[in-house]
């Protein structure tokens, strides 16, 4: 039984993993960079969705609606003033990294501005725990799980089954190939950075109702890049699965070895993986073109 | 007096690591995250040996670098042979791990109330000698077979295999001084400060240090250590603005990378040479005045 | 054994066929060289010999030795030069120093000589720039010495390439498409340095190029590719008759 409540406990966990290293991937994807930003994206949408609405005693839902909007639209507003032009240019990827950084520290520094270094709390969305034949599952927990599955199955099934994903995935493979077939690959960059934006304001929810709402709870997105690694940079099925397996892990060692040294384990088993298998689990292999 | 030798003495050590970082970020277009988890490691390092081993300062700060570089080493070496987004992604999980590892380790470290009663040891003097002897260090790497390649390394990986250039190791050389000279920075800031607590070490400061880098000029030490002095003497002089910090240095660089996306001075160095010219230039510039 | 052996190639990406059974033998003083097709995938072929992908199957040897599993960086080190169709020269770098780039795996000093003014370094430095000048010399670019190479014509670049793989000593040199762009009259000053270099130095040449005649011209031997395989090889005057070669490739060209 102990094992059961383990691999709930773990998936509970990792679904919300799963939404950060998705919503990190999305990027990754279309434009070849790791956006840094996506930490303190979450941030910020989820204080703009404790703030609008759960301040105001509106439920989970609105919170939760207002945090995705507001990720959505800051991520658009972010691509334009960050990343467009660097990509008009054609410059250097390497000023993708410097762009996402600094638009991570004016995110969070807007969050700072507000609220100082205080910690805030959504108020309690949720009743008392389910227990059934032994096992315990907290109802944050079911409720995160299926929203986050839900989001999940949204996301897979936008970019498998709609004109929109497929776009997405052309512009993906090859930009400017994309664009000679006539997509307007401007759209579906700022597509991309909706959908990634939306990720994380639901991420950054629940984050905050997990742990506290703090203006470094974004540094949590080290789960979701770590997950990313794992399951093999730049894929999305293996950015789900290798969140889960660090959502299982984790809670497997948080019983051992609690959870303050926790980012030092989650650390030692990326640069392991790394070591032994650095395509990660979906092995995928991302190369500079030659 | 006292307020000016206390801002220039941060600044000084703030540019013993933005030169660091100068080396990674600026010259071979790598990026650490996790970058001031290194500086901790110096830091914790020479302040834990020093009070409560009572090690002599000559050799606690050396052995903070050495431990650094070690550990550095550890840490780079499964990213130097991938795509460069993973020593990002590596470093900034490294960081994380160092906070927490600093948080926990009560004993040894103070946890979050911090490491205390360390010797204040590194005055302007010092912070200064620091400063100059590590720009000088990095001027002759710049001019040297490794500077070169970490430029060609930067600007195309592929190309730079062909030329039989081994890109791991060179990515590792750099990463390594950097972690080094970060190091140092954190061994003159813990001896300066008297005081450290995990909190000064976040992925932010990292971050600030990349922006330095940037805002300065890509490829130009000279301008690293310019948009050093500005960046950070500009909040300590204009007092108000210390709130505001991390969102003037995010616009700044945002106008920066859209307008003028080689840096304030791009390339450019303060060479003998180079100086030379502008002495030239401006007794031209006045030349023509004196004539009408 | 011949300077450079290539024995029964394969390579694939996902379902595309890019080589399939490539061989080839080369002496010094041979130009060898490869046309074929967009898409036939010569450059593929160039990417396998220096390392850039490993072969499916099939070996490259360098002067007897197996190097087909082996680092690129230690290929090129093996002796194997190139330049690249796509112009790759190093930005933030002068023409001296993308060439001295190439010298630089062949310096002797260390970490320690990098960081301070010690021992060898001086004298190594010179002596590379000694020999980096001699090979821009020997290209005509001596007098750009301190120029930027995103500054030059395109003819200018493409000779930077080829000083700066001269550089690296090879046994073996890869050229990829070096008239690409130029204009007929940089075309003319190509032809002629590419058979100075191999009369002068005495290196196998394997050159890809679209320009029928310059390859015609100055190739010993012709290999002829067309979707990943090779349909004809000989002289040019052999190439020239082969009835596959008109149809597919020539006769193509020519209608």
């Amino acid at each position: 039984m102990q094992i059961v409540q383990y691999l709930i406990n773990g998936i509970a966990l990792g679904s919300v993993y799963a939404l950060i290293s998705t919503g990190f991937s999305v990027i990754f994807n279309v434009l070849k960079f790791s956006n840094f930003s996506h930490g303190a994206l979450m941030t910020l949408s989820a204080f703009i969705g404790y703030f609008i609405a759960a301040a105001n005693g509106w439920g989970l839902v609105p919170t939760i609606l207002v945090a995705v909007v507001a990720g959505s639209l800051i991520a658009l507003l972010g691509e334009f003033v960050a990343f467009r032009r660097i990509l008009i240019r054609n410059t250097s990827p390497i000023y993708f990294f410097v762009s996402s950084i600094t638009l991570g520290t004016l995110y969070e520094g807007l969050v700072v501005l507000k609220v100082g270094a205080n910690f805030h709390n959504y108020p309690r969305f949720f009743g008392k725990p389910i227990k059934w034949a032994g096992i315990v599952i907290s109802q944050s927990d079911l409720i995160i799980l299926c929203i986050s599955a839900v989001a999940l199955i949204v996301l897979a099934f936008i970019i498998q089954k709609t004109r929109i994903g497929r776009a997405l995935r052309s512009v993906s493979f090859d930009r400017d190939t994309a664009s000679l077939m006539g997509i307007n690959v401007t759209r579906t960059i700022q597509f991309a950075f909706i959908v990634s934006g939306a990720l994380a304001g639901l991420a950054g929810v629940f984050l905050g109702i997990n742990y506290t709402l703090y203006p470094s709870l974004g540094s949590l997105v080290v789960k979701g890049f770590i997950a990313s690694v794992i399951g093999g940079l730049g894929s999305l099925p293996g950015a789900v699965i290798g969140a889960m397996l660090l959502g299982i892990v984790e809670t497997g060692l948080i019983s051992i070895v609690g959870s303050g040294y926790m980012p030092v384990f989650t650390f030692v088993i990326m640069l392991v993986f790394l070591l032994v298998r650095p395509r990660g689990i979906a092995g995928s292999n991302i190369q500079e073109k030659a | 007096m006292a307020l000016y030798t206390h801002i220039l003495t941060q600044i000084l050590i703030t540019v013993v690591s933005v030169a660091g970082v100068f080396v990674l970020t600026g010259m071979t277009g790598m990026f650490s995250l996790g970058q001031a988890a290194f500086m901790a490691i110096g830091a914790y390092t020479s302040g834990i040996l020093v009070t409560k081993l009572s090690v002599p300062i000559f050799l606690a700060w050396p052995a903070g670098v050495i431990l650094a570089v070690a550990v550095g080493f550890i840490v780079g070496l499964p990213t130097v042979r991938l795509r460069r987004d993973y020593i990002s992604l590596v470093t900034l999980g490294f960081g994380e791990a160092i906070t927490a590892l600093l948080n926990r380790a009560t004993a040894l470290t103070g946890g979050a109330s911090g490491l205390t009663g360390i010797p204040k040891e590194t005055t302007l003097t010092i912070a200064l000698l620091s400063a100059v002897v590590v720009i000088i260090l990095i001027t002759f790497f710049k001019a040297s077979k490794y500077g070169r390649q970490c430029i060609a390394v930067r600007s195309d990986e592929l190309a730079a295999k062909a030329m039989g250039i081994n890109v791991p190791k060179v990515k590792m050389i750099a990463f390594l001084i950097s972690v080094a000279v970060t190091a140092y920075g954190g061994c003159l800031y813990a001896f300066y400060t008297a005081y450290v607590d995990p909190t000064l070490f976040g992925w932010k400061k990292s971050a600030e240090w990349v922006i330095m880098v940037f805002f300065g000029g890509v490829n130009s030490l000279t301008g690293s250590i310019l948009s050093t002095f500005v960046l950070s003497g500009l909040p300590e002089v204009l007092r108000f603005l210390q709130n505001y910090r991390a969102i003037i240095y995010a616009v700044l660089v945002l106008l920066v990378i859209n307008f003028k996306p080689s840096g304030l001075l791009g390339e450019w160095e303060l060479t003998p040479a180079n100086l030379k010219r502008i002495i030239k230039r401006a007794g031209q510039a006045k030349q023509p005045k004196e004539v009408r | 054994m011949a300077t450079l052996k290539v024995e029964h190639i394969y390579k694939n990406f996902g379902g595309v066929k890019a080589i399939q059974d490539f061989s080839i033998e080369a002496n010094p003083g041979q130009i060898h060289g490869i046309i074929g097709p967009n898409g036939a995938g010569k450059t593929t072929i160039f990417n396998v010999i220096s390392g850039i992908y490993p072969a499916d199957e099939g070996s490259v040897y360098l002067d007897g030795k197996d190097v087909t599993r082996m680092e690129q960086h230690r290929i090129t080190l093996e002796g194997m030069g190139r330049t690249f169709q796509n112009i790759r020269l190093f930005k933030g770098l002068s023409v001296l120093d993308n060439v001295m780039c190439a010298f630089d795996p062949q310096s002797k000093y260390g970490v320690p000589g990098s960081l301070l003014p010690l021992g060898k370094r001086f004298a190594e430095e010179k002596r590379g720039r000694d020999i980096c000048m001699n090979f821009l010399k020997m290209v005509g670019l001596e007098d750009y010495a301190k120029e930027r190479p995103e500054n030059m014509s395109y003819g200018h670049q493409r000779r930077l390439e080829i000083a700066r793989a001269l550089t690296c000593r090879p046994k073996v040199l890869l050229l990829d498409e070096p008239a690409a762009g130029l204009n007929p009259v940089e075309v003319g000053e190509l032809t002629e340095l590419i058979q100075r270099l191999s009369k002068d130095i005495g290196f196998v040449i394997l050159l890809i190029e679209h320009r029928l005649e310059l390859v015609m011209n100055i190739s010993q031997f012709i290999h002829v590719q067309n979707f990943g395989k090779t349909i004809a090889v000989g002289t040019p005057a052999q190439v020239r008759s082969n009835p596959e070669v008109i149809e597919a490739y020539l006769g193509k060209e020519g209608g």
